[in-house]
């Protein structure tokens, strides 16, 4: 069977084309590695979902190796193999990470698009313009909003992003009243505080429930809908093919065009699909080593890489994270209920430094979310295990902290968000020796973290423990460091007009071949300073429109 | 269900057969792994006892599973070996054979360690997943740590042992 679209990978970046091509009439398949959920099969167990990762690959059948370059130049090499290795595996299921993310949904802004031009260069980064403009991607904003479902408020303030309409279609979900102390904190400090937007929805629309205040919304799959996964809001709503359980690892072309995708079944049989035209969108490593791994004749470097740049310049989500916590003892007996209260969110953001200026020069920040600690218990009551001088307790001593950590005191998290930048020592590359459980060599991720990142993300942290001591928390700490964030990762295969310099084009088509798209984080050439969801499903919906025109002519 | 095929994979895991122990460079005896963990971790955190948490039937669960790695398993017996080995140097005993104030002495002994620190830590995680671990696994049948510390949230359950 010839289909006139194969997507490999369905999460953000794969969804919405199959949802916007197959209902438009064309016929799309989707290959997905990993089983299909639905809102059933998702509930709260702690044990399964999060210490045990059920919704991920085991370390010990799929691994990725990870070089990490540090400040002082050197480089240590991982074997992701056990249970205490790095894993950069963000959900292999339908719907991809995207059923599994918290939902914090920023745009980014006009000045992120241009961050060449308006920033100037910075050494040992390979910092460029987008060939798109926000203007161009604004209208996929909005349509996220409306399709996915984003809620929140928009209120005014000194960073907000050009909206072609007024309001959000969903009215912002239900606050814990820690927020007015927030926003009390914010006012007298002059700060803006914000409405953080979240892509779950407050009331039963969509054909979706809408939100439980369950709590656990990120690392768990939604059992109400109300999350805009790309399966619940998109995949569930489309008659495109899914064909679960189906490991990509090759895809066959000739010099111009992509000829068939080749695919291990779970019994290990292969598989050939062909298409018109072939989209990766497998979430940005595994892009890129889908396609260093696709080699042939025609290309011997790996598919689309003939000036050799597939992998390069990885990027991730710069930034950090911090915290406070309030504890019954300095409040009152009103505010400690406010304090208790499960299930309301908090949802504020400030993106006052989205854009700020240092010893006279113009510096790109960034933004801070602010929310609750996540609910998981085991991690909480781990924290209680030691004492203020780093010994480990147990016995009644044990009893009594936990006790009252969980229930007279609540930490307030912050996450910082600001661009890592790309540069040449970021990158994926593939580990011929290392192997998975499907024979196939595994991703090389080479970690890199410029200084630069650092000192904006210390920055911003600065501003966030501002607030947390004006509204009166005590242990207020923060860590700014040069880790990356597994779950926020993009480029590899960065868009551009130059072919020397990028491997697709403004269309996010392959410069070299006529019908491979890569739609999934890996075309982002900088990352803003914001999560990518947002920006990877909008993009996905706009290559959505364009390969619509193509197929109809 | 699930614990009685546990049951079958401690028959024949690291946990079934006994840890062999040296005690002035000659061999002392024998130890039982299950029987120590299960001792430590009721001296460790006693409250899982008051809960009516099945703290032993958790670790025949657990460490089973797919992502608990052979290096993991390896610790926790070399922890139960060195244990008792330390049990015997302060006390001349075994560990589950010592009055409850010698074993909390023999614990403090051993979080001075670096080993030590670490494999009470571990097995102090092992008692909290019992602790906390939904009714569908069968060891916390009352839900009884969630009331302890006013947990509300983590709805809904599970509908069936996903582990």
């Amino acid at each position: 069977m010839m289909y006139d679209v194969c997507i490999i990978g369905s999460g953000a970046g794969g969804a919405p084309i199959a949802y916007e091509l197959s209902r438009a009439g064309f016929l799309v398949v989707v290959l997905e590695k990993g089983k299909e959920y639905k809102e059933d099969d998702f509930n709260k167990d702690e044990l399964a979902v999060s210490r045990r990762e059920l919704f991920t690959p085991d370390l010990k059948e799929e691994q990725h190796v990870i070089y990490e370059l540090d400040e002082h130049n050197e480089r240590t090499r991982y074997v992701g193999r056990s249970e205490h290795q790095w894993s950069f595996w963000n959900g292999s299921m339908v719907g991809g990470s995207s059923n599994l993310m918290s939902g914090y949904f920023h745009r980014m802004k006009p000045n992120d698009f241009k961050l060449l031009s308006t920033y100037g260069e910075i050494e040992g980064a390979n910092v460029v313009d987008w060939p798109l403009s926000y203007e161009e991607l604004e209208p996929y904003y909005e349509k996220v909003e409306r399709i996915v479902g984003v809620s929140g408020e928009v209120v005014a303030h000194s960073f907000l992003e050009p909206r072609s309409t007024p309001h959000f279609p969903y009215a912002k979900l239900e606050e814990n009243r820690v927020t007015k102390w927030f926003d009390s904190a914010c006012k007298s400090l002059g700060f803006e505080s914000i409405p953080t937007p979240r892509a779950i929805i407050p009331h039963a629309a969509l054909g979706r429930n809408g939100c439980s205040y369950s709590n656990f919304c990120g690392s768990y799959g939604c059992a109400t809908g109300a999350k805009g996964s790309a399966r619940v809001a998109l995949l569930q709503k489309c008659d495109a093919t899914i064909i679960t359980e189906a490991f990509v690892y090759k895809l066959e072309s000739d010099a111009i065009k992509v000829t068939k995708a080749h695919y291990y079944d779970s019994n290990m049989k292969t598989h050939e699909v062909s298409a018109k035209i072939f989209v990766v969108a497998a979430q940005a490593i595994e892009s890129s080593r889908l396609l260093l791994n696709s080699k042939n004749r025609f290309f011997p470097y790996g598919l689309a890489n003939n000036n050799h740049q597939v992998g390069k310049n990885l990027i991730f989500s710069a930034g950090g994270a911090g915290e406070g916590r309030f504890r019954f003892e300095t409040l009152t007996y009103e505010q400690q209920k406010e304090l208790m209260e499960v299930g309301l969110f908090f949802n504020r953001s400030l993106q006052q430094w989205y854009e700020y200026k240092k010893s006279d020069k113009k510096i790109k920040g960034g933004t801070i979310d602010f929310l609750f600690e996540h609910q998981n218990l085991i991690p909480r009551i781990k924290r209680a295990f030691y004492d203020e001088n780093g010994k480990i307790l147990w016995g009644e001593a044990l009893v009594q902290k936990i006790h009252k950590e969980l229930t007279t005191s609540r930490v307030l998290n912050f996450e910082v968000f600001n661009d890592w930048l790309p540069t040449d020592e970021c990158f994926v590359g593939i580990e011929e020796n290392v192997r998975d459980k499907y024979g196939i060599a595994v991703g090389a991720i080479h970690l890199y973290s410029h200084p630069h990142d650092r000192e904006v993300g210390n920055d911003l942290a600065k501003k966030a423990v501002q607030a947390l001591e004006k509204m009166g928390a005590s242990e207020i700490s923060y860590s700014v460091s040069a880790a990356p964030p597994p779950n926020l990762v993009a480029g590899g295969c960065r868009f551009g007009e130059n072919p020397q310099t990028s491997v697709l084009d403004k269309n996010c088509k392959a410069h070299a071949l006529e019908n491979l798209y890569v739609t999934d984080a890996s075309f982002m050439p900088t990352g803003g300073s914001v999560p990518y969801t947002w920006t990877i499903y909008a993009n996905a919906f706009r290559i959505a429109d364009i390969l619509h025109k193509r197929l109809e002519s | 269900m699930i614990l009685s095929t546990r049951r079958n994979f401690f028959k024949q895991s690291f946990l079934g057969g006994a840890v062999l122990l040296f005690y002035n460079s000659s061999l002392y005896g024998a130890a039982e792994p299950l029987k120590t963990l299960t001792f430590a971790q009721e001296d460790l955190f006693p409250k899982t006892k008051e809960l009516n948490v099945d703290t032993a039937s958790y670790l025949l669960l657990i460490l089973d599973h797919s992502r608990i790695s052979t290096a993991h398993k390896e610790f926790l017996r070399n922890g139960v070996q060195w244990l008792h080995e330390e049990s015997l140097r302060l006390y001349g005993k075994l560990y589950y054979n010592l009055s409850r104030q010698n074993r909390q002495e023999v614990l403090q002994k051993i979080s001075e360690y670096g080993w030590g620190e670490s494999w009470i830590e571990a097995l102090l995680t092992y008692s909290m997943e019992a602790l906390l671990s939904d009714i569908v696994y069968g060891v916390n049948k009352k839900d009884a740590a969630q009331r302890w510390l006013g947990f509300r949230a983590g709805l809904p359950h599970p509908k069936r042992a996903y582990l």
